[in-house]
């Protein structure tokens, strides 16, 4: 008898947790409600478990996001001149140098850093609006961290067929568009930039990203007038690409055969 | 929770049952509506009021006895109620709101209130080592079978399903007395 409770007990945890996961059906979820209505602490603990796997899910997250190794504060303060210095070395000879006897690749990026991504916005109002969009783009963030990267694309795809709409929408594509251009395939690239861009009318930072992208993503395919327009783009909205986009522009508008940086492309 | 007590509870109008029951149902019917059907906690508060008054009068007019029965009364009217209340507030309300609800899947993140999430995470950081360990893992492996945690720890699957269960347990015992303090 105490073997069946506890059997019963097991199928419903297992039942409580394919919930959580979105792996029940409608029946099934029907189901389950009767048997809250019956227990309702297994509706108090259904509370703690998802309040827990938001907690674990942010630590998990920060754990992932932060650099490994630790180091000391005057470790830590060399590193940052010295990357400040190659910075300003790089930098500069960029600058200076003639935009004609540079290769386009040179100002373009060869991949896009992972911390590129777009994650979920997690706390929205007094209510903490974890929906299930939001935890698929999290997820979908910490596939890609941990390099599996097609497990990331497919989180993103199921996000685009339940939730297409924003303010998912806009990142899933920008995320894919990533995956694709960090896989040389520009052209897959363009279409989910472009569709990012679409959808994030009033999302500054989602359309700034956008736009760079698909400025590197044309200089890629040697569609220069586009790789123009959208590097000028970026340029104008003065955030953090504007000295990125500037270079890139100067190179593509010498490359074209302009050379007015501010006027050019009106 | 027995509903049959319940139904025998209105019929004789026992108010200390009544008084003891209709907050539990109340709790339930409105995390149903919130996590369901997308309904804001006031607005499903005000709901259910109106559910309960409308279930119990069945019950006293000898129409529903059986407790399978009242339960699933009690979220259908819970869910028709909550829709006739977002028809009325229509001129206020996007008119697909209804339709949305439906689409949207189950919000179980409406369950969350900000306050008790920092008595949660104070709480977690009275587990031992190990549990939090536990917890951990589990949490950190959420496209892995509960098989995979089993075999990770050494343990049964059983053992893990009720292992994880106790520690949620202590959690909540721990949330619900910090809550009410």
């Amino acid at each position: 008898m105490a073997q069946l409770m506890k059997k019963n007990k097991i199928n419903l945890y297992k039942k409580i947790d394919a919930y959580i996961k979105g792996n029940l059906s409608e029946p099934e979820i029907a189901e389950l409600w009767i048997a809250f209505a019956k227990h309702p602490y297994l509706l108090d603990e259904l509370e703690i478990e998802i309040g827990l796997r938001d907690i674990l899910k942010k630590e998990i997250l920060v754990r992932n996001r932060s650099p490994k190794k630790k180091f000391s504060l005057s470790e830590s303060l060399i590193w940052h001149y010295a990357a400040a210095a190659m910075l300003f070395v790089i930098f500069s000879m960029q600058f200076f140098q003639q935009p004609s006897k540079s290769r386009l690749a040179n100002f373009t990026l060869s991949s896009i850093n992972k911390d590129q991504l777009e994650t979920a916005d997690i706390v929205r109002s007094t209510i903490i609006d974890t929906f299930a969009a939001d935890s698929i783009l999290n997820l979908g963030f910490m596939e890609y961290i941990n390099d599996n990267y097609t497990g990331a694309f497919l989180l993103y795809n199921e996000l685009l067929t339940n939730y297409n709409h924003e303010p998912y929408a806009s990142k899933a594509y920008l995320n894919k568009g990533i995956f694709h251009y960090n896989n040389s395939n520009y052209d897959l690239a363009i279409v989910d930039f472009s569709a990012s861009l679409e959808r994030s009318p009033d999302d500054t930072m989602i359309k700034e990203k956008a736009f760079w992208f698909l400025a590197n993503a044309y200089a890629h395919i040697d569609d220069l007038q586009n790789a123009r327009n959208n590097a000028y783009e970026v340029y104008k909205m003065n955030g953090i690409f504007r000295k990125a986009s500037f270079l890139l522009l100067q190179k593509l508008n010498y490359d074209l055969g302009s050379s007015d940086t501010e006027t050019s492309t009106d | 929770m027995d509903y049959v007590k319940f139904v025998k509870g209105i019929q004789e109008n026992n108010e200390t049952l009544i008084n003891e029951y209709i907050p539990i149902i109340t709790g339930v019917l409105i995390k149903f509506l919130k996590v369901r059907h997308g309904a804001d906690h006031h607005d499903a508060e005000d709901v259910v009021q109106n559910t309960i008054i409308n279930v119990t009068e069945k019950i006293r007019k000898d129409k529903l006895n059986h407790p399978d029965t009242i339960i699933f009364y009690f979220f259908t009217t819970a869910k028709n109620e909550y829709f006739k209340f977002l028809k009325q507030k229509k001129e206020n309300t996007d008119p697909d709101s209804v339709e949305k609800h439906g689409k949207e899947g189950d919000q179980l993140h409406s369950l969350l209130i900000q306050e008790k999430q920092k008595i949660l995470e104070k709480c977690m950081e009275g587990l031992t080592p190990e549990s939090k360990d536990y917890i951990t893992y589990w949490f950190d492996h959420p496209r892995d079978d509960a098989s995979v945690v089993a075999e990770h720890f050494g343990i049964s699957v059983n053992n893990a399903w009720t292992k994880k269960h106790r520690i949620i347990k202590i959690l909540k015992n721990c949330v619900e007395k910090k809550w009410h303090n």
